[in-house]
């Protein structure tokens, strides 16, 4: 809405070149653009998390697994979905992986057709978790434009309470509270206060 | 009895004692390569990945109302790669499980033992998530040995060292065969890994029969280790080369016309 989307990308972790290859003649059949990475480390190293997009990850790695690259990524708050190439002894370290917030998992060799699936909704997933975050930072920065009075007024506001009492819980007259109020509603640009009480509760609701 | 008579017994039961150490030979390569089917398999996973990846690929190119032909050339062309690939990593275990093989000695060069065992042990270190270094010193001389059963203790080797590393949080698992000269009259194989190191209660019995602590395997694995190896006229022995981790070398006279 506001600045143009960024094309996604589909990044590719394993260290088979020949499946890495394969991924990536596919993905661009499909007129999808792929980034290719040799281990996590590597990956890792040029990530920048606003890229849009989704990660397809090989499970079993030499050096960081594709588990421990999972964890880095959680502990970093990285919210990118991640689809899991597994072999068929694996499903038990599937099953964790799918614990630890993975998106989904596919066993090798898979039909192109079912990874592609799955990566489109990861994309769709990908974009609704974006949206949602530049929602919250969009609330975070009215928030960060309150006064300390009007961040009061606000907080009796969505406990629910009227002009006149929080005019007698802060101390002033209940005309100065329209006055705060009517900024709050402007700085917050909501219609309502059922709509300021949905921006805190999803601010709430976000960590 | 009479001293021929106690002969022919002693005979009798060193001929029963062979029988039934080939045979357990036998056996333990069988567990190994039972092991290293699994492992295999999910090396196969990878080309059979790629090609089938590739064939799919090749179709959506051609549909296109103009066929990219470049792209669909380039994958054809994969596709004949990884399909030999595969057929290699298959060509390598047969190698290993032809139980045909007469168990005599002959003329052997380590360096081409090792790097038959390349693809397999590669594979191996793959799904253990390890790291696999190979170090070959050039020219070394010959030994006398019997390739298939000195890649069997080879592979034993590699396994526990690989199965060391799993578990330690290290996240750059090693495992690096090697080998050199030592004290210029005998080669030496190596397997270092940079695991957690060899349990000093279990130190003394390392090479006996069922004195594993793993919880899979037959627990013979170092003790026909050994008994492979001395039947080479070598020995086996353990040391530690990095901070932390096991090393376990395999010693073996140089066949004498091959020192000049």
């Amino acid at each position: 809405m506001e600045k143009p989307q960024r094309k996604p990308v589909i990044m590719v972790v394993d260290d088979d070149s020949g499946v890495r290859n394969a991924m990536r003649a596919l993905l661009k059949s499909v007129g999808l653009e792929s980034q290719l990475f040799a281990s996590a480390q590597e990956f890792l190293a040029t990530w920048q998390p606003s890229q849009p997009g989704c990660l397809v990850l090989d499970i079993r790695m030499p050096g960081m697994s594709g588990l421990e690259l999972q964890e880095q990524l959680n502990l970093r708050g990285a919210v990118i979905p991640v689809i899991f190439m597994t072999g068929h002894g694996d499903v038990p370290m599937a099953v964790e992986a799918m614990q630890q917030g993975a998106f989904d998992f596919l066993q090798k060799p898979f039909r192109d057709q079912d990874l592609l699936d799955r990566i489109q909704k990861a994309l769709v997933k990908d974009a609704e978790r974006r949206a949602t975050l530049g929602e919250h930072n969009r609330i975070r920065s009215h928030l960060e434009a309150l006064t300390a009075r009007e961040r009061e007024v606000l907080d009796l506001m969505t406990q629910g309470k009227q002009n006149k009492a929080i005019a007698q819980d802060l101390g002033v007259s209940p005309r100065t509270i329209e006055i705060h109020r009517a900024r709050v509603m402007e700085k917050m640009n909501a219609q309502s206060v059922a709509e300021l009480v949905r921006m805190m509760l999803d601010l709430k609701h976000a960590r | 009895m009479q001293p021929r008579e106690i002969q022919a017994q002693t005979d009798a039961a060193m001929e029963a004692l062979i029988v039934a150490q080939d045979r357990l030979m036998r056996v333990a390569r069988l567990a190994t390569m039972g092991e290293m089917a699994t492992c295999v398999a999910h090396e196969l996973n990878q080309p059979l990945t790629a090609i089938t990846t590739y064939a799919r690929a090749c179709e959506r190119y051609l549909a296109m109302p103009q066929p990219d032909l470049a792209e669909v050339r380039d994958a054809l062309r994969e596709i004949s790669a990884e399909g030999l690939r595969a057929g290699e990593v298959i060509r390598r275990l047969r190698q290993m499980v032809r139980s045909d093989e007469p168990d005599a000695l002959g003329p052997v060069d380590v360096n081409a033992v090792v790097e038959e065992l390349r693809t397999l042990l590669a594979a191996d270190a793959r799904a253990h998530g390890a790291e696999l270094r190979i170090c070959l010193t050039a020219g070394l001389p010959r030994i006398s040995a019997n390739a298939v059963q000195l890649q069997h203790v080879l592979i034993n080797l590699a396994r526990n060292a690989f199965e060391a590393v799993r578990d330690s949080h290290n996240v750059h698992r090693r495992v690096e065969i090697a080998t050199a000269f030592h004290l210029g009259d005998e080669i030496e194989i190596s397997v270092t890994d940079n695991g957690p190191g060899v349990a000093q209660e279990i130190s003394d019995r390392l090479f006996d029969p069922f004195a594993s602590t793993k919880g899979s395997g037959t627990g013979l694995g170092l003790a026909v280790s050994r008994t492979i190896v001395k039947a080479h006229g070598g020995t086996i022995g353990t040391r530690r080369d990095m901070a932390r981790g096991a090393t376990f070398y395999l010693r073996f006279p140089v066949l004498e016309d091959c020192l000049t």
